[in-house]
């Protein structure tokens, strides 16, 4: 009987479930391949996981609130290549250009929140949108070449490891626990659940719908510029498409944390967790020597099964 | 007539779930030409006996009679088949199609495989002339009033020519008119030879209806008697267990408080050039047909749609407001009528639907204080008698404890004008007379409170002054003296005051 309700319990807290998932992996996969337990190796995952996590902030607070943010991807690349070009040269530290991109992004979040509660443009839209919008502005911008990175904050934030750990594994805390914050211990955080659930009610117990919409698209801009950079710093390196990956991936992680794709249930302590198993997948994946068309069938395929057997979405 | 076989029977059936036993050996017979009321709390079991009788459960135990014969295993086929109909309470109809598509939806006459629209609407106008839906039957049902499209609703049910008729809630959002149309309905189809299962918290149409009682009480047959033995407080005590005391609290000699409505030339929605001023301490109530603008009203003076004034003092603000919050920062907190998609945020706790309107309020460092949010959940859940962990998500609730979450989340806001809409809806007689006696006492409180009621007992007795609103405007405004069912139904339907005093 209380084995029974252990496992109730275990069942109605996906981020925990998530969390003894990924250490099962982890802990099949260091025993049967060589290598992958090493320290190294495990700290490569998670500092992946890192720029995964920290696009997958925004994206959860997005979709807690009932809407997705589809520009995400976009939004990396527009860092990743923007970041590099206007780095002013009479900036040694590198920190205005750093402020210059991720005041971009923020603002492109923005205009995805004024055209989602404005301009009443469902957030499916509005957001793809601007992300083909965004993707155009790149090519006639970047005229498709890769832009190296100079500014010595970015390399810095893509290389130092302080006391062994990675820079990004350290920004990805800071960001955890500021979104942990903002959801679990501040009103907005109440809100935007309240406004996922049910807008009209939300609405007419005094929330104030299109002031919360727009922190939230805003939020998820500037997350999406912060991991560009990170993954700017990691790669020394933007191109056109560098953030491609992390579109599906974001949206993958929030809903392998056990957040409800349709809004107001869930919380970034599942998305944690989320982003590793789905780094980890994919290493085990390449293990695996297969082309890289397989790959991507595996991939998607593994998604797909892992949200099967958690069977996360109950039934409303 | 009594002694006819009963066209349906349920006998000894128990039903649980998940362990939870809801029906525990309840018997229940309807017999043609019968109508039979079911009456109980909610929560009491009625919807699951309703569910069983109509095949869309399966009994655990005990067996279910069709004409005397024991029958295996009702599904919700063949209990059409046999002739069930059954009207919910909540609407299932399809807001897109017209109302003739609605009504013949599912047994829609076919030729040549086909819908025979033309046989589709000859029938369909024919049962509309029964329901008196006088609306032209290519109407989209969306375009309907809740009452409207109750109606319809039965119309669908009667299309399908059913020898049992099980009206839940029938008429929860019907006005006075409709009312009696579907009481004479019944007459008719009960005389037909048609069994009736007749679900309704208003005792007084039961009353005047059903001639045959059963009454549930957490899962269990507490009365099956005919109605001529027993009186409203009778029926009352079967259903509370308990002496129900009076249903409506007194009422205090009018203070005179200070004026927290003063509004002229009021016009929101479908609402035009209402004036009206009232103060503290007062219960007022807005009564009329259902859909006249009522509704409309309130959400423009909350700030929920647009809505303009000549003159409006709100709450001792400058009116009409532009967004909800500022209507909150005024001291104006709203009930919405539907309390499921407007009132509560379903899948989330009991506490943080308490908590939603006052976020913001009790914090400490910058960020929620956890220890005095649980005081105040703590607070409210006992004020209003909410009983149970409040970590529960706020659907689990039976409807009349659904209703105390949707009041009691504004208390800590101290509204001093709460817009009411219908808060009695679809709730028990027990916890209707709590929420009338909370209502008087935070009138006593000094606050002035506007109540929209469907159910004009309510405003005849709970109410210090009536509002009556017909086709968007003010057809009467009733003073203490001169309420009246009477001169409610009559403003409503349009009668002018002079007539009747003539």
């Amino acid at each position: 009987m209380k084995g029974a309700s252990f496992t109730e319990r275990l069942l109605r807290n996906p981020p925990l479930l998530t969390f003894l998932l990924v250490a099962l992996v982890w802990i099949v996969a260091s025993l049967t391949l060589r290598g992958f337990g090493a320290y190294g190796h495990l700290r490569y995952i998670l500092e992946l996981s890192a720029v995964i996590g920290i696009v997958a902030a925004g994206q959860t607070l997005v979709i807690l609130l009932g809407g997705i943010d589809l520009s995400v991807g976009a939004v990396i690349t527009v860092t990743a290549i923007l970041l590099p070009l206007i780095s002013p040269d009479w900036d040694p530290t590198g920190l205005v250009g750093i402020a210059l991109a991720l005041l971009i992004a923020a603002a492109i979040g923005f205009m995805n929140g004024v055209g989602q509660a404005f301009l009443k443009v469902p957030a499916i839209i509005m957001t793809l949108a601007m992300a083909t919008f965004l993707q155009g502005l790149l090519i006639l911008v970047a005229g498709g070449s890769a832009v190296s990175v100079t500014n010595k904050a970015v390399i810095l934030l893509g290389s130092a490891r302080p006391a062994g750990v990675p820079a990004g594994i350290i920004l990805w805390i800071v960001v955890s626990f500021v979104v942990l914050l903002l959801i679990h211990r501040l009103p907005i955080g109440a809100r935007l659940l309240a406004l996922g659930a049910n807008p009209l009610a939300a609405r007419l117990s005094g929330v104030d719908v299109n002031r919360n919409s727009l922190i939230g698209y805003t939020l998820s801009g500037f997350f999406a510029g912060l991991a560009g950079m990170l993954l700017l710093g990691m790669n020394r390196q933007g191109y056109v498409g560098i953030g491609d990956p992390y579109l599906m991936t974001s949206i993958a992680a929030v809903v392998l944390g056990g957040t409800s794709i349709l809004g107001g249930r869930g919380t970034y302590a599942g998305t944690i967790p989320g982003a590793i198993l789905l780094v980890t997948t994919t290493a085990l994946i390449t293990v695996v020597n297969a082309s890289a068309g397989w790959r991507s069938v595996m991939f998607g395929s593994l998604i797909l099964a892992l949200l099967l057997v958690s069977g996360r979405e109950a039934r409303r | 007539m009594d002694q006819a076989t009963p066209l349906i029977e349920a006998r000894a059936v128990s039903k649980a779930f998940f362990g939870n036993p809801v029906l525990k050996g309840v018997g229940i017979a309807l017999r043609p030409g019968r109508v039979h009321a079911l009456l109980g709390e909610n929560g009491a079991g009625k919807s699951t006996l309703i569910n069983l009788l109509s095949g869309a459960l399966q009994p655990d135990d005990g067996e279910i009679l069709i004409d005397g014969k024991p029958v295996a295993r009702l599904t919700p086929a063949s209990a059409r088949a046999a002739g069930i109909a059954v009207v919910q309470q909540e609407l299932s109809l399809a807001a897109e199609l017209s109302i003739a598509e609605n009504i013949g939806l599912g047994a829609a006459p076919r030729r040549f495989g086909m819908i025979d629209y033309g046989a589709l609407s000859r029938r369909a106008a024919e049962i509309c002339g029964l329901v008196g839906i006088t609306e032209p039957l290519d109407l989209p049902v969306g375009e309907l009033s809740l009452g409207r499209r109750q109606m319809v609703e039965i119309a669908k049910a009667l299309f399908r020519q059913p020898r049992i008729l099980i009206l839940d809630e029938p008429t929860s959002s019907l006005s006075a008119h409709e009312v009696a149309i579907l009481s004479g309905l019944v007459r008719t189809l009960a005389a037909r030879g048609i069994a009736i299962l007749y679900i309704s918290h208003r005792l007084n149409e039961v009353q005047s209806l059903c001639s045959h009682v059963t009454v549930l009480k957490d899962g269990v047959v507490t009365a099956d008697q005919s109605l001529a033995e027993v009186d409203a407080e009778g029926l009352v005590r079967l259903m509370v267990g308990r002496d129900p005391g009076e249903v409506f609290p007194p009422r205090g000699t009018p203070s005179g408080g200070e004026e927290l409505i003063d509004i002229e030339g009021f016009s929101a929605g479908m609402v035009h050039d209402v004036s009206l001023r009232a103060r503290a301490g007062e219960i007022v109530g807005i009564g009329g047909l259902v859909g006249q603008g009522q509704e409309d009203f309130m959400l423009g003076l909350y700030g929920a749609i647009d809505a303009s004034a000549r003159r409006a003092m709100i709450g001792g603000r400058p009116g009409p407001f532009a967004h909800v919050r500022a209507a909150n920062a005024a001291g104006l907190a709203y009930v919405p009528a539907d309390r499921k998609k407007e009132g509560l945020v379903l899948p989330h706790s009991i506490a943080s639907n308490l908590l939603l309107p006052s976020l913001g309020t009790l914090m400490k460092h910058g960020m929620r204080d956890r220890a005095a949010e649980a005081g105040l959940v703590a607070r409210l859940a006992e004020r209003l008698t909410i009983k149970g962990d409040t970590s529960r998500a706020v659907q689990a609730l039976s409807g009349g404890n659904q209703q105390k979450v949707a009041l009691a989340k504004w208390l800590p806001l101290v509204p001093r004008v709460l817009l009411l809409n219908d808060p009695t809806r679809g709730v028990d007689v027990g916890t209707k007379r709590e929420i009338y006696h909370m209502l008087r006492s935070f009138a006593d409180e000094g606050k002035l409170i506007l109540l929209i009621s469907s159910d004009t007992p309510e405003l005849v007795h709970l109410c210090d002054r009536v509002v009556v609103f017909r086709e968007g405007a003010v057809a009467a405004e009733l003073p203490r003296e001169a309420i009246s069912e009477e001169a409610i139904v009559g403003a409503a339907m349009g009668l002018g005051a002079k007539d009747r005093a003539a």
